[in-house]
């Protein structure tokens, strides 16, 4: 199958104007220049057919991949931890079909439970402690509280209103 | 006290430019995701890398990369005298520190937002130059967990000879230390003990930039040998 290339972190594996830079590389835009960031095989695969961009992609294969960390879009495992009145709680076990080496921590709202009827969700009924369940990530941030008024502020996810001292509301 | 012998050898039998006996081992320690041993001459270290996982307090929490911690020990037994150490003291707290930036400048650490890396190096057995020693097991720990890296980082300390031992290191002489992303040509790591003339400056530098790069030929050995050994127990080659 031709030669075999190994690289090592810091490589050369090609220009950008031949290939585009894939998992394993990483993209230097100042010399137009692909390196490795992992240690594996060196593997091209071309573009396909109906591809408007024809270069073939190039990837360093790695033999241990780093722990899977969830992403926006991915599909999670994980068992509820807590229910409250508004989200419910977990830890995340699995991301696609690969588990985490250490436990993610994850919440659930109450508007994405359902597609319907999302104020009437009962989250009591919906999931109980210890339970397993399958979700997609919609977003990662831990996000800080929104000052909405001079003594409240509003969490973004939960929309839960708590009183605080604000300084100034924007 | 001669340091250079009338016959051009230093007190372990070394040429003034000469490297010590370099050694390296992976995967040693099973529960860590990337782990190694790293040896110069005397100098034992050994690394332990986790993550990246989620960050252990909230508040700590980069929203655009991942968070690297470094801890940096001896173990009580490395040195000739056997002292109990605290974990907060000032020297470990310094290098700790230094081996964390020079090793966050090489991870690409925008890939993963929201995380945290965790690295640990202890020193076993203590001969000169542990903060290179570290840093080169950091270096193939963390290609170990498969976390992705822009470049190699090597690191070598010189002075008036290449890769001091512990009886040349405390003759109180000049001591850089660098570390190189080798195949970039950047420094990350440049330290210095002592005092220099500035035009010989120039020399050992380079001298200790020799050292990282002769390191790197043999990390990157080490590596690839380490792929074939798993490749071949995985059945992908015989």
């Amino acid at each position: 199958m031709g030669m075999e290339e190994y690289m090592t972190p810091g490589e050369i594996v090609g220009k950008s104007y031949n290939y585009i830079a894939g998992p394993g590389t990483y993209l230097n835009p100042s010399n137009s220049t692909i390196y490795a960031c992992a240690v594996g095989l060196k593997r091209t695969i071309p573009a396909s057919a109906n591809a408007e961009d024809k270069r073939p992609t190039v990837e360093v294969v790695k033999e241990k991949e780093h722990g899977a960390v969830p992403e926006p879009g991915a599909i999670v495992t994980a068992r509820v931890t807590k229910v409250m009145a508004r989200l419910a709680s977990m830890n995340i076990i699995c991301v696609g079909t690969r588990a985490v080496k250490e436990k993610f921590a994850g919440t659930v709202r109450q508007q994405d439970v359902r597609a319907t009827e999302i104020d009437k969700v009962d989250m009591y009924a919906s999931f109980r402690p210890g339970d397993i369940i399958r979700a997609e990530v919609v977003s990662t941030f831990s996000a800080a509280m929104i000052p909405i008024s001079w003594t409240e502020m509003q969490c973004p996810l939960t929309n839960q209103i708590e009183r605080r001292k604000v300084a100034r509301a924007v | 006290m001669e340091y250079i012998s009338p016959e051009g050898l230093r007190l372990d039998g070394r040429r003034p430019l000469e490297m010590r006996q370099l050694h390296a081992q992976l995967g040693v320690v099973d529960k860590a995701d990337g782990s190694a041993i790293f040896e110069m001459g005397n100098t034992k270290v050994i690394a332990a890398v986790y993550g990246p996982h989620e960050v252990q307090s909230k508040n700590q929490q980069l929203p655009d990369q991942a968070l690297v911690r470094c801890e940096y020990s001896m173990a009580n037994f490395s040195t000739g005298d056997r002292p109990r150490r605290s974990k907060g003291d000032r020297r470990a707290t310094e290098i700790s520190l230094v081996i964390r930036q020079t090793m966050e400048a090489a991870i690409l650490t925008h890939l993963m937002p929201r995380t945290q890396i965790d690295i640990f190096v202890q020193v076993l057995q203590a001969d000169g130059g542990t903060r290179a020693a570290c840093i080169n097991a950091a270096t193939l720990a963390i290609a170990d967990a498969g976390i992705p890296m822009c470049d190699l980082v090597t690191s070598c300390a010189a002075g008036y000879l290449n890769n001091m031992n512990y009886m040349e290191d405390s003759a109180g002489g000049p001591d850089v230390t660098v570390g190189l992303m080798t195949k970039m040509d950047k420094l990350t790591l440049l330290q210095m003990d002592s005092k220099l003339p500035m035009d010989i400056f120039e020399t050992v530098m380079q001298l200790a930039i020799e050292g990282c790069k002769a390191i790197v030929r043999y990390i990157q050995n080490i590596l690839l040998e380490n792929t074939k050994q798993l490749e071949y127990q995985r059945g992908l080659r015989s």
